[in-house]
């Protein structure tokens, strides 16, 4: 579908949804819905969610499951197109592709291709000289700690492992915007906490704007220059928080800082409340916290 | 370590033979040693020799054939989903429909020569061959064609290099099916139609009580087998390395 500079109704698309070049990634009260099953009625996963992240700036959505934070992340990819609303990307309707790289949970590795050859399928739609194409798998496979493993097979890796590689061929085309939807889920939580440190390091130096999809209060505090938080069914935003501790966080415990923990005992009474509240979940109606 | 129990469970299964050889009689069940002159002999005068080349090159064009037609239909079929919604109904009713059904009226359309015999074993080993690959196609992960999509693949692109890979596994043991179903049906052509090659002789050998030339054929037959799904096997070996944790 074309997009203009005009909303789908011809009314100027507001400010926030703007050509602002500034702003990496924009929803403009965006709404999704889906079906179950064909011809049920549909049961709306997002709804008039509006928020802004800016260029090179990292943006962690935290939610309770059922917020819709998976469809967030394949909105903003333009893998599936929004009921209503809109969405920018650096300006334009997103496009899946090389300007856009997606880090899925499930690491996704195509299991008969080698470490080397999985990098590089992050590379089909660039236009590359073979020289340059190897380079620039060499290059990424090396920023993620891996040289030794390049003709290895994924099943043959261990979990952060696979990871790493899932993290290579999406940094591979050097895209502006990185999509990670709990890249660290499915990890050993030792393994994640390393993971974390190395995210941050290759951030620091491959600055590109990032959406981070999380339901751990501490990984979005560790990680993030601002935090949305998410109600479920449907997804809304409730409220965004700016991180202010300092960077690099990595090279010492934030976890200590007082801010963090302040910042963390008020996001996780703000989660155990959405979860109390949410009819769905199996905790609805119950308080365990003593009075 | 493997070999060495194949090779003491065939040295039990000659056990057996040579028993069962001495109390039922020659004339039922030739000893080992009768079936092995035979083998002899038979070889000698270039008979079987001439069987096998019959045999094989029946069963081979037959299943050359069905693998040029099944392997492209399963892909179609997979690739366009109406196209294999319409069609997946009448490949599963003639792959229910014993094959031997057939046969007459193949006999009345190419009468009984080769071109009757292989077309006998194309049908056999046609429906393993087309229904393996088309569930293959199927069964292509809808997670690492999310991935591709993201990555700027297009339909093609997908297909090419998530979808058909995907399915190689489901290929090969399509075709391992393939060749079983398509070496019984190449004995079952030479019976029924002119009586030549490896089943013509088991009919000759069978009807005229030559139990030991008999005993030569099948197991002519077994090794036959043998050699076609070990080879096969082989291959799915050699195509799924990826598979194989070290």
């Amino acid at each position: 579908m074309h997009r203009s500079d005009d909303g789908p109704d011809g009314r100027p698309v507001s400010v926030t949804g703007g050509r602002n070049p500034e702003a990496g990634i924009v929803f403009d009260a965006v709404g999704k819905s889906f079906a179950a099953t064909r011809g049920a009625t549909p049961i709306s996963a997002i709804k008039d969610v509006s928020l802004t992240i800016g260029a090179e700036q990292f943006v962690a959505v935290l939610g309770p499951s059922g917020c819709g934070k998976t469809t967030l992340l394949r909105l903003a990819d333009g893998l599936i197109q929004p009921d209503a609303g809109s969405i920018r990307i650096f300006g334009n309707p997103p496009q899946p592709g090389p300007d856009i790289g997606f880090v899925f949970q499930s690491f996704r590795l195509i299991p008969w291709a080698t470490v080397a050859q999985n990098v590089e399928f992050g590379l089909m739609d660039l236009d590359l000289t073979k020289a340059e194409r190897a380079d620039r798998v060499a290059q990424n496979i090396d920023l993620v700690g891996l040289s030794r493993a390049a003709d290895a097979y994924p099943a043959t890796l261990s979990g952060g492992m696979r990871q790493r590689v899932a993290l290579a061929r999406a940094l591979a085309p050097d895209p502006r915007v990185l999509l990670m939807d709990e890249p660290f889920a499915s990890i050993d939580a030792q393994t994640r906490e390393l993971m974390q440190g190395e995210l941050m390091r290759i951030w620091a130096q491959r600055k590109s704007t990032v959406m981070f999809v999380t339901h751990s209060v501490d990984e979005a505090i560790l990680l993030a220059d601002q935090i949305v938080l998410l109600a479920p069914r449907p997804g809304r935003v409730v409220e965004v928080v700016n991180v202010d501790l300092e960077r690099p966080r990595w090279t010492f415990d934030a976890r200590a800082e007082p801010r963090f923990m302040e910042l963390r005992r008020h996001l996780a009474e703000q989660m155990r409340k959405l979860v109390l509240a949410d009819p769905s979940s199996e905790f609805f109606g119950r308080d365990f916290v003593p009075h | 370590m493997i070999l060495v129990f194949r090779l003491g469970f065939l040295a039990f299964l000659l056990l057996l033979w040579a028993l069962a050889a001495q109390q039922m009689g020659g004339n039922v069940v030739p000893s080992p040693k009768a079936t092995y002159l035979a083998a002899g002999r038979m070889l000698g005068e270039g008979r079987l020799i001439r069987a096998l080349g019959d045999s094989l090159t029946v069963f081979l064009s037959g299943y050359a054939l069905a693998i040029a037609v099944g392997v492209p239909m399963g892909i179609l079929m997979g690739g366009f989903r109406v196209l294999g919604k319409t069609l997946e109904v009448y490949v599963y009713a003639l792959a229910a429909t014993p094959r031997v059904a057939f046969i007459p009226l193949i006999i009345v359309m190419l009468g009984l020569g080769v071109e009757a015999k292989m077309f006998i074993v194309f049908l056999g080993a046609l429906m393993p061959v087309l229904i393996n690959t088309y569930a293959g196609v199927l069964a292509a992960d809808d997670e690492l064609i999310e991935m591709a999509q993201s990555v700027g693949a297009g339909r093609m692109r997908v297909f090419r290099r998530i979808v058909l890979p995907g399915a190689v596994p489901f290929v090969i043991v399509g075709m391992r099916l393939g060749a079983t179903i398509g070496l019984i049906n190449t004995v079952v052509a030479e019976l029924y139609t002119s009586v030549k090659g490896l089943g013509g002789l088991l009919a000759i050998y069978g009807n005229t009580f030559r139990m030991a030339e008999y005993f030569v054929v099948v197991l002519m037959l077994s090794l036959i087998g043998v050699v076609v799904t070990e080879s096969l096997r082989y291959l799915e070996q050699r195509a799924s390395r990826w598979r194989i944790v070290k």
